[in-house]
């Protein structure tokens, strides 16, 4: 769904991460490999152990939605090249809307 | 306004019920997302960055008051207080669960509304000039042909599944508030002698290939024009190209066949329809919607009006935004106005709950229940009685919706950018905020005058940067966000293309140099009356360039 879905080496640390299906919320796997309304909570993949992550999260399109990888480093910490979009799907929108955004 | 006959309403009731019926699968999971997502798409459904977005059709950008009451409440009870008001005319809302839309939907059906063809690759809302039936300036109500071809083009089985998006645009004042130039269709009505007709402009369009109109025709009379446009479609669905989205709209199929062939196969398209293919509008339909477009009877009014001229004098406040927000209005005493939804720092097109309950109720109370959206994002109210300013102003003030600045340079179309879409390769809305906070002050504001600053987060331009006067469009460098500027873009009866003025700035370096550029035309005009656009043509955008990059 994103404009950028970036290509990453097997050992680069990763996180999975999609849409809730129902309501639509961002979300990320978790390292049980059930899934968080927070990106806190996001597992560490690598190597073949992240591919198998990624295909069981595809194989739950009825809970979740369009999931892929992001970069993280070691520690879960959002990374690489997508990091703005990432903190921003992780974070809401960088300004303040609805009514907090008005300006009265 | 257009009310629904029973096979609109059944059309559309019937819409919603098939689409619960999708959404209850895909939630079942019998319905996979790669088999879910056209259909969704369908009824107006996005899923961007953060939640699903359902885009509603706001034809030609006209609402009643009980329509924008809708809004507001499908804003308080699905979403999260807020509506967006996009170029499109249309409205967003950008946090809705997709087990919520079937019940949307439905809600919006009972105020005559829907989502249809607000995506995919159809004919998209059919716009119009914001003040089409009320402007001194236009030879007729554009809005009757709107309708029309809105109906002609609402599920037409042949035109469900064209080579990209199409989006058709109507105006009938000479100057130009609905960009028909930057349309893949824009018509404009004439006249020659007694006979209704169109001028047709095809092929325009901006995302990352711009382009303005080729115009294909003359003169296309009124009865024929639905047969025209079945023409055009025809040869583009046959010709346009399928084998690459970035070359797929018919911007590309008009340049690469050239002006001359087009028509050709327009022409010969329009001759080979068989006489029971032809539509041949009959002036009993073009009169049945006309005359839903009557208007309201407004009483007449004496063309000064001593209530406002004195609350002019009393209130400087109002003085300020009645200098700026007002269009005349073709009946002497009356005015259209225009909601500013861009205040200093706020978000560009938002409208609250509250706000949108407030416009409603100042529509039903002093406006004749008409109410606009423009494609700059703001909302008008077309008909209001000079003697009754004040009183909507102070309204309009308490709900933080009196901002005077319609047409000048804090009243950016800005898109939603990397905050909402998945699209987008850079932030959009703080980058419109930072230089609105540049050009605050009121006085300042009026003293440069009209001047549209436009804003994308990507190239595929929702945000029109490529015909703003000045245009800023985010780019992605390696990760970080950038912003290329371009100059001289208009989208009016002169409608132009941007030029990128030089490299690309970072997001702080933008507002100083949207300031150089300011300062260098207000050192240049030849009077104060003379607009940004025009010292810029006036003089070449080479002034502009060296200002912008003096530090390097």
């Amino acid at each position: 769904m994103t404009s950028v879905r970036p290509k990453l080496k097997p050992e680069t640390p990763k996180a999975v991460t999609a849409w809730d299906t129902q309501t639509g919320q961002t979300v990320w796997m978790t390292p049980d490999g059930s899934w968080s309304l927070s990106a806190k909570d996001l597992g560490i993949f690598v190597g073949d152990a992240a591919e198998a992550k990624l295909s069981a999260a595809r194989g739950q399109e009825n809970k979740v939605t369009d999931p892929y990888f992001m970069e993280v480093t070691e520690n879960g910490t959002i990374c690489g090249r997508e990091t703005l979009r990432e903190n921003i799907r992780s974070n809401g929108p960088t300004v303040a809307y609805g009514k907090a955004g008005q300006t009265l | 306004m257009y009310r629904y006959d029973e096979f609109d309403a059944t059309l559309v009731n019937e819409r919603v019920s098939q689409f619960r019926g999708q959404v209850a699968r895909r939630l079942a999971g019998s319905l996979l997302e790669d088999e879910f997502k056209p259909l969704r798409l369908q009824n107006g459904v996005y899923l961007q960055m953060h939640a699903y977005m359902l885009r509603v059709a706001i034809p030609y950008g006209q609402l009643g008051s009980t329509q924008l009451r809708r809004l507001a409440e499908i804003s308080e009870k699905y979403d999260r207080g807020y509506g967006h008001f996009t170029t499109r005319q249309n409205i967003q809302f950008n946090w809705v669960e997709l087990k919520d839309i079937p019940d949307i939907l439905q809600d919006l059906a009972e105020v005559e509304m829907h989502a249809i063809q607000t995506s995919g690759n159809c004919i998209r809302n059919v716009t119009s000039d914001h003040f089409a039936g009320a402007t001194a300036d236009e030879l007729m109500d554009p809005r009757p042909w709107c309708e029309i071809i809105r109906q002609w083009s609402t599920f037409h089985p042949e035109f469900a599944f064209l080579p990209r998006k199409f989006k058709i645009a109507v105006t009938a004042a000479e100057h130009d508030r609905a960009a028909i130039r930057v349309h893949d269709i824009g018509l404009h009505l004439k006249k020659r002698g007694e006979t209704i007709g169109f001028e047709g402009h095809v092929g325009g369009g901006q995302g990352r290939t711009p382009v303005i109109a080729t115009k294909v025709s003359e003169f296309v009379p009124e009865s024929e024009i639905l047969d025209y446009l079945e023409a055009v479609m025809r040869v583009y669905n046959r010709f346009g190209r399928r084998d690459n989205k970035y070359k797929a709209r018919i911007k590309i199929l008009v340049s690469e066949t050239g002006a001359e062939e087009f028509s050709r196969l327009v022409e010969a398209e329009y001759a080979a329809q068989s006489p029971h293919e032809k539509i041949a509008l009959p002036v009993t339909e073009i009169e049945r919607i006309t005359a839903y477009f009557s208007g309201p009877d407004l009483p007449a009014r004496p063309s000064r009006s001593k209530a406002f001229d004195d609350a002019r004098a009393a209130d400087p406040g109002f003085d300020q935004w009645a200098s700026v927000n007002l269009q005349p209005h073709k009946h002497a005493g009356y005015t259209s106005l225009t909601v500013s939804l861009k205040p200093i720092g706020g978000l560009a097109g938002d409208a609250t709950t509250e706000q949108m309950m407030v416009i409603a109720d100042l529509a039903e109370t002093f406006g004749h229940d008409d109410i606009r959206v423009s494609h700059a994002q703001n909302i008008v109210l077309p008909h209001i009685a000079l003697d009754d300013l004040h009183a909507i102003y102070q309204q309009l003030d308490q709900a933080g919706l009196a901002t005077a600045n319609e047409s000048l340079i804090t009243d950016m179309i800005v898109c939603p950018g990397l905050d909402y879409c998945n699209l987008a390769n850079a932030r959009s809305i703080p980058v419109g905020q930072d230089i609105q906070k540049v050009f605050a002050d009121p006085a300042y504001q009026r003293d440069i005058g009209k001047l549209h600053i436009n804003i994308s987060g990507c190239i595929n331009a929702c945000g029109h940067h490529h015909v703003g006067h000045i245009g800023i469009l985010g780019v992605d460098r390696k990760g970080q966000e950038f912003y290329q500027i371009s100059l001289g873009g208009r989208a009016d009866e002169k409608a132009a293309i941007g030029e990128i003025a030089g490299k690309a700035l970072s997001q702080e370096e933008i507002p100083a140099a949207i300031k150089q550029i300011i300062e260098t035309y207000r050192s240049h005009r030849l009077t104060k009356d003379e607009r940004f656009i025009d010292t810029l043509e006036r003089i070449g955008h080479t002034p502009f360039k060296e200002a912008i990059y003096a530090a390097d």
